[in-house]
């Protein structure tokens, strides 16, 4: 679905992605994850065109993205921003999903059938006629999310979903993501928050200094503590709180941490 | 700050450690004297000493030949367009249709050109030299109330800010399907709308947390404010202003008294 060979970017003569090579199904989940300034967002603004390689090529799908403009991989590829506030410009949330519709061109009667399964699926119906602008973080979030999701992308990038959000609304969240993925999206997220990387995630790509250094399942990439800690990143609480413990294997939940302790209690 | 909208370079030349306010007093005193002569000697002359300055300043050629193409079509259309509008004295170089092109109207549109690139270097000078922070500080110290200062400070630093939460916004709204570059001009402008919204609502959102982040930080507690960096006149900065206000008086006195620096071409008229 996804696929980059050589993908070299540099900015102002400085490498930022350094000869990236990677291939994502479609239906895959993909936590894209390393430390502030490793090429994160760098590389996912690749898969819808916001920029283009310097060297080497994109493909969403069958095209390469350096033929298609923004607008027509968007079709193709939501990218949900980090911050909702950066997306938030109408004056009602209806509006604010239904603009998207609107821009991509859909015939008035199938933007109103997406419109209003986007509100229901999102459970945004309720404030379907209050200003987006004024509601809490959460919930601008959301409609960040549904204006994205109208438009049906198979693939959907996800900008640090989770941040600045409590555990309901993130998990609430990742709910309606894990949704959207079981019904055949694609995933791509940029997480610093591992717990919910290694609970929702099922690929882990690693990312340090422009290039790739682990691609892998959760269990695997958490399980590699001289990975981490070169990379900067740390396990889930309950992943640590096992390897501390010395327990075998690496629980990613708290509920795989019961059943292994349980099992080594026995 | 180091984005592109500062246009300070720190260098360890005499220029940038003079007091800023001798800056801002010879800037004020330049610009009068500039606005006062329409001779092409004494234009030239003045960009001459700008371009010694600049060099005193060790500021790259890069940075002068950019700083020259911005001002270049305006000085083109100044020079072009004031002898047809403005024709004067005997001298005609040709005449057609009801144009008639004389040879004073010609070298008064050079010097005014060329008063108007001096000018322009003027202020580039105290903008390559002097950090904004510090130039604000000379603004308080010199008697502008601390809160415009801030005022000013505060909206010098968020312009490079702003200007990176735009192109955020504008690739938000982008990756949603918004058309930025298609269609008549019209209707271009009208797609840069749902960008400005978005950008307001941030920027309100930006003011408010900067309100409170100042607020809770103690801002107007104490009436009387100290400053960590404060500015001190040095002997240089006092030589210096006093060379530049004996120049200023003896140019006010030539240009009041003989007239110097009026004429096109002429010294003195």
């Amino acid at each position: 679905m996804l696929r980059t060979a050589h993908l070299t970017f540099a900015y102002s003569g400085s490498p930022i992605l350094c000869d990236l090579s990677l291939t994502i199904q479609s239906g895959e989940w993909v936590a894209l994850i390393g430390q502030n300034g490793s090429g994160k967002t760098t590389l996912v603004k690749h898969f819808n065109g916001l920029l283009k390689p310097t060297h080497g090529q994109v493909w969403v799908g069958e095209r390469d993205t350096t033929t298609c403009s923004i607008a027509d991989l968007a079709r193709e590829v939501g990218y949900v921003f980090q911050n909702p506030d950066h997306q938030i410009h109408q004056s009602t949330v209806r509006e604010e999903v239904a603009c998207g519709l609107r821009w991509q061109g859909y015939p008035p009667a199938e933007q109103h059938e997406r419109l209003t399964a986007t509100l229901a699926q999102f459970r945004l119906t309720d404030y379907a006629h209050h200003p987006p602008a004024i509601l809490g973080f959460g919930l601008r979030r959301k409609v960040a999310l549904a204006s994205v999701c109208a438009l049906r992308p198979p693939v959907l990038i996800l900008d640090e979903p989770t941040g600045g959000l409590d555990a309901r609304s993130a998990d609430d969240i990742l709910t309606l993501v894990a949704q959207l993925n079981a019904h055949g999206h694609t995933i791509l997220m940029i997480s610093h928050d591992m717990r919910r990387v290694a609970e929702y995630a099922r690929r882990c790509i690693v990312l340090q200094a422009g290039r790739i250094v682990r691609d892998a399942p959760p269990r695997d990439v958490f399980a590699d503590a001289p990975l981490l800690q070169q990379a900067f990143l740390s396990p889930p609480p309950v992943t640590q709180l096992a390897h501390h413990l010395g327990q075998p294997g690496t629980p990613l939940t708290p509920e795989e941490f019961y059943q292994g302790y349980k099992r080594k209690d026995l | 700050m180091s984005l592109a909208f500062d246009l300070y370079l720190p260098q360890p030349s005499p220029l940038h450690r003079l007091d800023p306010r001798v800056k801002i007093v010879g800037l004020v005193l330049g610009t009068l004297a500039l606005l006062s002569v329409h001779n092409f000697w004494v234009c030239l002359a003045w960009v001459g000493l700008n371009a010694l300055l600049l060099a005193i300043a060790r500021v790259s050629l890069a940075r002068v030949l950019g700083m020259l193409r911005l001002m270049l079509p305006l000085s083109l259309m100044v020079a072009l367009s004031w002898p047809i509008f403005y024709p004067e004295g005997t001298t005609i170089l040709f005449s057609v249709w009801r144009i008639t092109i004389t040879a004073q109207a010609v070298w008064h549109g050079l010097a005014l050109a060329l008063r108007l690139n001096a000018l322009a270097q003027l202020y580039f000078l105290l903008l390559f030299t002097t950090d904004q922070m510090m130039l604000v500080r000379s603004l308080v110290r010199l008697g502008l109330p601390f809160e415009w200062g801030l005022t000013l400070a505060i909206a010098l630093r968020y312009i490079p800010t702003f200007a990176g939460t735009f192109q955020m916004i504008a690739e938000a709204q982008q990756a949603r399907g918004l058309r930025l570059t298609q269609g008549p001009w019209v209707q271009r402008l009208r797609a840069y709308l749902p960008i400005l919204i978005a950008m307001i609502i941030t920027a309100l959102r930006a003011v408010d947390h900067l309100a409170r982040a100042l607020e809770a930080r103690a801002l107007g507690a104490h009436p009387h404010r100290t400053a960590y960096k404060d500015l001190r006149f040095t002997n240089t900065d006092w030589i210096t202003l006093l060379i530049g206000a004996f120049a200023a008086i003896l140019f006010f006195y030539l240009r009041l008294t003989f007239n110097f620096g009026v004429h096109p071409i002429d010294l003195f008229s």
